[in-house]
């Protein structure tokens, strides 16, 4: 099942494409990561899939529900956090979940036990009582996600969802998106690298409102795989390095000192091959190998790649 | 209208919370208490500022004429305090993006509007009813003599244009990010009605004219202007349909 599909969506801003024809499905408990730098069209995307920002051409469907003509069907199907959440300044955050569970028309008690569970899960249980005006940017996340949370959606859209957080809530954030995935598609943008890596089964990287590409992290690491094999042994390998380099299907192998022990890099021509024969190269050295590694690029090795030379792969 | 009670609950408590029934109802009481006060001291006030060879003869002040002046204090400041209080409604709600966090759950935009426009028309109302039952006791007590009817039928007038002026002032307040700009072009459109309103042939057809079959209750002339008193009406249905139009349409 899809739970996020779009079919050419548009939004031109006078001549200027701020989403260029994007055609996304996101199937249904995933979690997708929207990365791109800033302006690439990461929270005209959002709007235009909650209904906040018209289509200048193209439709869309979240949850099953067509996005646009006033459509609260859809509302009360997701969640949102917007980039800059904002309360009521003289409301406790309490009453504003309180107030949002109203507007979901959900039953008083069903309510009061909702406010009291989400507070606890973004440990604002001891601010409930304050007023939203004096609460930090952190704290205003926080409740900006309780918010989102309240009616239990099927599809959760966290605009820059850590953006405001110390490592502490950073981290906090990210576990709990972690936790929601079980039950809940998030779509999750973000020019924070790490943390789609760390949370997002799938991505899409966008740049100057055009979809760049869309797959699964394990699919993007595969396909940007660099080739390089980092090794490390408990004696010098120096030797060893020399024989490397009479070995035709490996180029450039080299001793690097990284933060750790000094480790032997090597390039693979023919990674195929390379991944058949080169342990038994290691073997026949008599080397203690202590390390063997075939390094997978980062979620911000392929993002980089992407931004510098495009998805020419 | 999915989410008016909610929404409705929370625009009264906002009233509340944020000082305007105080305020408004603080400015109202204000004129109730100082025209029958002015009027039936400003003899003796004058005689006493004045020199002892000068003589200034003032009419015997009537209880008409103290409720008038209370009705033109209120035409006059109501209208500019309804624009004060009305011009950030929605325009501040846009600039902050309160209304991306409350629209963003299953309620229409025309529920957002309505309990908005009720909210501080219900402020006003209670604050008008509040001070004019003090401007009415004070005057029977200080000048004597006045009926209630008419008096009654004067306040309805009033509302009902303070209503019209909250109306457009919320209208531009959802054209605009800008609570000023929303601010000074409604009461640039009520000025002009006003002006408008002196002028003969089209004058009948304006709002402002309530203010006018309101005083001419209380002198007991039977001049009425129900094209003005159709026209408010319409208009402050209009402007909360183009107010929800207008939130429909844009991007937030």
């Amino acid at each position: 099942m899809t739970a996020i599909s779009t079919q050419g969506l548009s939004k031109y801003y006078g001549t200027v494409k701020a989403l260029d024809n994007l055609n996304l499905e996101v199937p249904e408990n995933a979690v997708f990561g929207f990365l791109g730098p800033n302006g690439a069209g990461k929270t005209t995307t959002v709007k235009l899939l909650t209904g906040f920002a018209h289509p200048t051409s193209g439709l869309a469907w979240v949850a099953g529900e067509k996005v646009g003509d006033g459509n609260l069907a859809l509302q009360s199907k997701i969640g949102l956090l917007p980039d800059v959440p904002a309360f009521y300044d003289w409301m406790t955050g309490r009453e504003f979940l309180h107030f949002v569970g109203e507007l979901h028309s959900l039953p008083p008690v069903e309510i009061k036990k909702r406010t009291e569970e989400l507070l606890e899960l973004v440990e604002l249980k001891k601010a409930g009582n304050r007023r939203t005006g004096g609460y930090s940017r952190g704290m205003r996340q926080r409740l900006g996600i309780a918010q989102a949370l309240i009616n239990r959606p099927k599809v959760l859209f966290l605009d820059e969802p850590t953006s405001a957080l110390d490592p502490l809530g950073h981290r906090e954030v990210l576990n709990l998106v972690l936790r929601l995935r079980e039950n809940t598609t998030i779509f999750m943008s973000s020019h924070n690298l790490s943390d789609i890596e760390r949370v997002c089964d799938m991505v899409g990287i966008i740049d100057k409102g055009k979809l760049i590409t869309v797959s699964t992290v394990e699919a993007l690491q595969k396909k940007y795989a660099r080739s390089i094999f980092e090794l490390e042994f408990m004696e010098d390998a120096g030797p060893f390095v020399e024989s490397l380099k009479k070995i035709p299907w490996l180029a450039e192998p080299a001793i690097v000192t990284g933060n750790g022990a000094p480790m032997v890099r090597v390039r693979a021509i023919d990674i195929d091959r390379a991944r058949k024969e080169l342990p038994r190269v290691i073997t026949e050295s008599g080397l203690t190998l202590t390390r063997y590694e075939l390094s997978l690029p980062s979620i911000e090795d392929i993002f980089m790649e992407i931004m510098t030379n495009g998805d020419k792969r | 209208m999915k989410g008016f009670a909610p929404l409705f609950k929370k625009e009264i408590r906002e009233q509340l919370k944020l000082y305007r029934l105080v305020i408004v109802l603080g400015v109202f009481l204000l004129f109730g208490l100082s025209s029958p006060l002015t009027l039936k001291y400003l003899p003796d006030i004058l005689k006493m500022a004045g020199d002892q060879g000068m003589i200034i003869q003032l009419p015997t002040p009537t209880a008409a004429q103290s409720l008038a002046s209370y009705a033109g204090d209120i035409g006059q400041i109501g209208a500019l305090v309804a624009v004060l209080i009305a011009m950030g409604c929605i325009a501040n709600e846009l600039k902050s993006g309160t209304v991306v966090m409350t629209l963003s759950k299953p309620v229409s935009r025309s529920a957002f509007v309505s309990t908005k426009l009720i909210a501080m028309s219900l402020t006003f109302l209670v604050s008008m009813t509040i001070a004019s039952l003090v401007c009415f006791a004070y005057t029977v007590w200080l000048i004597q003599g006045s009926a209630v009817l008419p008096f009654v039928g004067l306040n309805l007038m009033m509302g009902l244009f303070l209503v019209f002026c909250l109306a457009v002032t919320m209208l531009f307040s959802s054209l605009y990010k800008s609570s000023l700009a929303a601010g000074g072009i409604a009461l640039g459109v009520i000025i002009v009605q006003g002006i408008i309103s002196a002028i003969p042939v089209v004058g009948k057809y304006m709002p402002g004219k309530l203010l006018d079959w309101g005083t001419n209750l209380l002198t007991g002339s039977d001049k009425t202007y129900w094209w003005a008193l159709g026209i408010t009406i319409v208009g402050i249905g209009l402007c909360v349909y183009l107010s929800q139009r207008f939130l429909k349409n844009r991007d937030l």
